[in-house]
């Protein structure tokens, strides 16, 4: 669906902060993209977007070149949730807000309403059509900035730090909403520092360091294998356990529930050998 | 111009501006504005002052061909461009080779001004940065919502409040968490110290009496 | 001796009608480092606030009750004397910052309290060698890193000498590497400069190597305080706040039987430890 092609970026020359990434991200995936602040998470996200322009390389969206795409047409492409909703947030309805994206990218009003209102259900904003944004809460603010780019119909979905600010229950219903959208078919990209995203959730996990793709895979193998601290990342305490207990028997496990299960097990049948 | 105190510097900009008004012929306009420029070459300011500078040249030569358009008079539109740069010029230089807050320190010590309004200049100074970057991002969020920028001028505009009522929300909240944390830190109280050192020196006075010297040989 | 004693604290914002505040009664002795938790709304900025005396102070509406920090009754004192006590890191930061290079940022509130210029000097020097920004005195506030404004943010409240450090969830903008190095920096003033540290934090395992106290605030009042271990055992025990639990519990709590109990781990070093402990002993009982 949209495929990187040894793109680099740099802001300033000799500045390089993204450097020869190719990736493919396929229809219906479900990515977290790691890595310490400034390694070029937002960067990568930002091309895609079009926001930015690669100075090396090729961005193609279903095979059609992006660099003569403006952000406004691969909008009706990609949904953009920005860390900071109150950002996006300029209409005094929430209605009106949710159908502004339909309404810019040429959709008939009566269409654009019809998206919206689907897209509120969606997040289970129905009911809160007339409130003010402003008003609502946190959460609720995140689900609505959510429904504004859902109403445009997206086939992509990129979130940037979803969850930071948010506390652990709005945060567990955003990333459950998530799921749902992804069982519907939504390809999701998700930029976080929740190392509990990647361990449950994430099919796919790409580590960004200092502009590099550092890796590009399964989650469980990124915490069964590689020195993850060195790329500003944390272990789980499931994976530090798990790793500590491996010579007695104990499986690998990257989720506290999965190291719980194993851990009883062990006890329960005992050590052989 | 490091060892030289802003206060020097103040009066500096002052006599600039008075030699400015009061000179009135091309070459002596030209010496001064050559000074200044001398005195940046001098002063090794930062690419950015330069380009600062070569923009306002650029300012200077439209005024100097919409005023011989309209007068047709070649040498007053020369006078007229050289003034407004020399007289802008200097602002570039004090501000390209001093501290912000030795001028406020100056500026409160030195010339009576309230510490009210020299800090309300820097701080100004301090969020121009931000409010940039600000309003780059919420362009940036809208346009991520297809918000786009074609079209007529009038739609044009009614899209441009998109981006201006989140950038003032956002201005709103960030001032007031600028207020509480200045009342926290004690601001607007009575007693106040600085801690930049502004005391004039030999060079200043030396400087001072030049200027003196000159003024007095530009005016009379 | 109690650095922070709030009294039957109630307190509603300026046109509002629901309580912010309600019946908090609370008190934390010198050296502690207490943490605030709970889910967003349920008035944990309101009472950093009510530390600080911008509540009342800055934000008007009505207070009931008491707050003392120190010797100072925060009703009766200025929002710049008690702040002489109490150093405040709010949410935003960012806008906390209001001069343009660090060296001013630090000596911005010793300048206002007219404090001798040969002295400036040495306390900002401390002050940012404290938090690990000496040698960035000239450089502009705003070409610094999210962590390092934050740093900025702490040192220039530091400066004059506080005896208490709140702040208000510190994390969300950091990344894992940045959070673990706040913490480390907080600790280490909180047992090398006694230091009392109150902060608010969503995700407790980031907190729990360090902190003494936790406060579990629901709604405006106070649902359970105490050591860590006592809070997090409620929080296992009430189903809505599972979902809190730092991963560390979740395993503890997820093992633990009637016949099987653990320490209380504050480290994933300590619970491997431990496990590998048990596990061992249960290979020799095996063998044996």
């Amino acid at each position: 669906m949209l495929e990187f092609n040894d793109v680099s970026f740099a802001y300033h020359k000799g500045c390089p902060v993204l450097t020869n990434l190719s990736l493919i991200v396929q229809p219906g995936e479900y990515i977290a993209v790691a890595g310490r602040n400034g390694s070029g998470k937002t960067t990568l996200t930002r091309l895609i977007m079009s926001l930015l322009k690669p100075v090396k390389g090729k961005i193609t969206f279903e095979s059609v070149d992006t660099r003569n795409y403006s952000p406004a047409d691969m909008a009706s492409f990609v949904g953009y949730v920005f860390q900071n909703p109150s950002r996006q947030m300029f209409h005094d309805t929430v209605i009106e807000e949710a159908a502004f994206g339909p309404l810019q990218i040429g959709i008939p009003k009566v269409d654009a309403i019809k998206y919206a209102k689907e897209a509120l259900v969606k997040v289970g904003l129905d009911g809160f059509e007339t409130a003010y944004p402003a008003s609502l809460s946190k959460g609720q603010k995140k689900r609505l900035a959510l429904a504004s780019v859902l109403s445009m119909k997206p086939r992509l979905l990129i979130l940037d730090e979803p969850t930071s600010g948010q506390d652990q229950q709005d945060k567990n219903a955003f990333l459950a909403l998530l799921d749902q959208l992804h069982s519907e078919g939504l390809a999701i990209m998700i930029i976080t520092h929740d190392m509990s995203i990647l361990a449950e959730r994430a099919e796919r996990t790409i580590v960004m360091c200092e502009g590099v793709k550092v890796y590009d895979g399964l989650a469980l193998e990124l915490f069964r294998t590689y020195p993850i601290e060195k790329w500003g990342l944390r272990k789980p305490v499931a994976v530090a356990v798990s790793h500590r207990l491996s010579n007695y028997g104990v499986p690998f496990a990257a989720t506290i529930d999965k190291l719980v299960l194993e851990l009883k097990e062990v006890g329960r049948s005992g050590i052989n050998g | 111009m490091g060892k030289i105190a802003p206060l020097t510097k103040i009066i500096f900009t002052m006599m600039v501006s008075i030699w400015a008004v009061a000179l009135s012929s091309p070459l002596s306009l030209s010496l001064v504005v050559a000074a200044q420029l001398i005195l940046m070459v001098i002063g090794r300011v930062e690419i950015k002052t330069y380009k600062a500078t070569a923009f306002l040249a650029l300012f200077a030569v439209i005024l100097f061909v919409i005023q011989y358009v309209f007068v047709h008079d070649i040498v007053l539109a020369l006078i007229t461009g050289l003034k407004m740069m020399a007289m802008a010029m200097v602002f570039i230089l004090v501000l390209a080779t001093t501290r912000v807050q030795e001028l406020t320190a100056a500026l409160v010590s030195q010339c009576r001004i309230p510490y009210e309004y020299a800090f309300m200049f820097t701080s100004a100074l301090r969020f121009v940065p931000d409010f940039l970057n600000e309003s780059q991002t919420i362009q940036e969020a809208q346009a991520c919502r297809g918000y786009s920028t074609k079209g007529n001028i009038f739609k044009r505009i009614i899209n441009y409040l998109s981006i201006v009522k989140p950038l003032v929300l956002r201005a709103i909240s960030r001032s007031e968490t600028m207020a509480l944390s200045m009342e926290l830190r004690g601001f607007g109280g009575e007693r106040c110290s600085f801690s930049s050192q502004v005391a004039l020196g030999i060079t200043d006075y030396a400087a001072l009496t030049g200027m003196a010297a000159v003024t007095v040989g530009v005016l009379f | 001796m109690s650095e922070i004693v709030i009294d039957d604290l109630s307190y509603t914002y300026p046109k509002s009608v629901e309580q912010a505040l309600e019946g908090i009664s609370l008190t934390i002795e010198s050296g502690s480092f207490a943490v605030l938790t709970g889910f967003n709304g349920s008035g944990k900025t309101t009472l950093c606030m009510a530390i600080a005396g911008a509540v009342p102070h800055y934000f008007g509406g009505a207070m009931a009750g008491n707050v003392t920090v120190g010797s100072l009754k925060t009703t009766e004192s200025g929002i710049c004397d008690i702040a002489n006590t109490v150093g405040l890191v709010m949410q935003d930061y960012e806008s906390q910052l209001v001069t343009l290079t660090v060296e001013e940022e630090v000596s911005f509130g010793l300048e206002n309290r007219g404090v001798e210029c040969s002295e400036i000097a040495r306390l900002v020097k401390e002050a940012l060698q404290m938090v690990g920004l000496s040698g960035k005195e000239r450089q502009h506030t705003a070409a610094l890193s999210g962590g390092q404004k934050q740093r900025l943010a702490i040192a220039s409240v530091l400066a004059t000498k506080p005896s208490i450090l709140v702040l208000d969830d510190p994390t969300s903008a950091l990344d894992p590497e940045g959070a673990c190095e706040l913490y480390e920096l907080l600790y280490q003033l909180n047992q090398d400069h006694g230091l009392t540290i109150v902060v608010v934090e969503h995700d407790l395992s980031l907190a729990l190597p360090y902190a003494s106290n936790f406060i579990l605030l629901e709604n405006g009042r106070i649902e359970k305080k105490g050591t860590p271990a006592e809070v997090l055992q409620y929080m296992g025990i009430k189903q809505q706040y599972a979902c809190v639990l730092p991963e560390l519990w979740k395993l503890k709590l997820g093992l633990e039987t009637d016949s099987l109990c653990f320490s209380d781990w504050s480290t994933s070093e300590e619970a491997a430890n431990e496990l590998l402990h048990c596990v061992r002993s249960k290979e020799a009982e095996k063998s044996a």
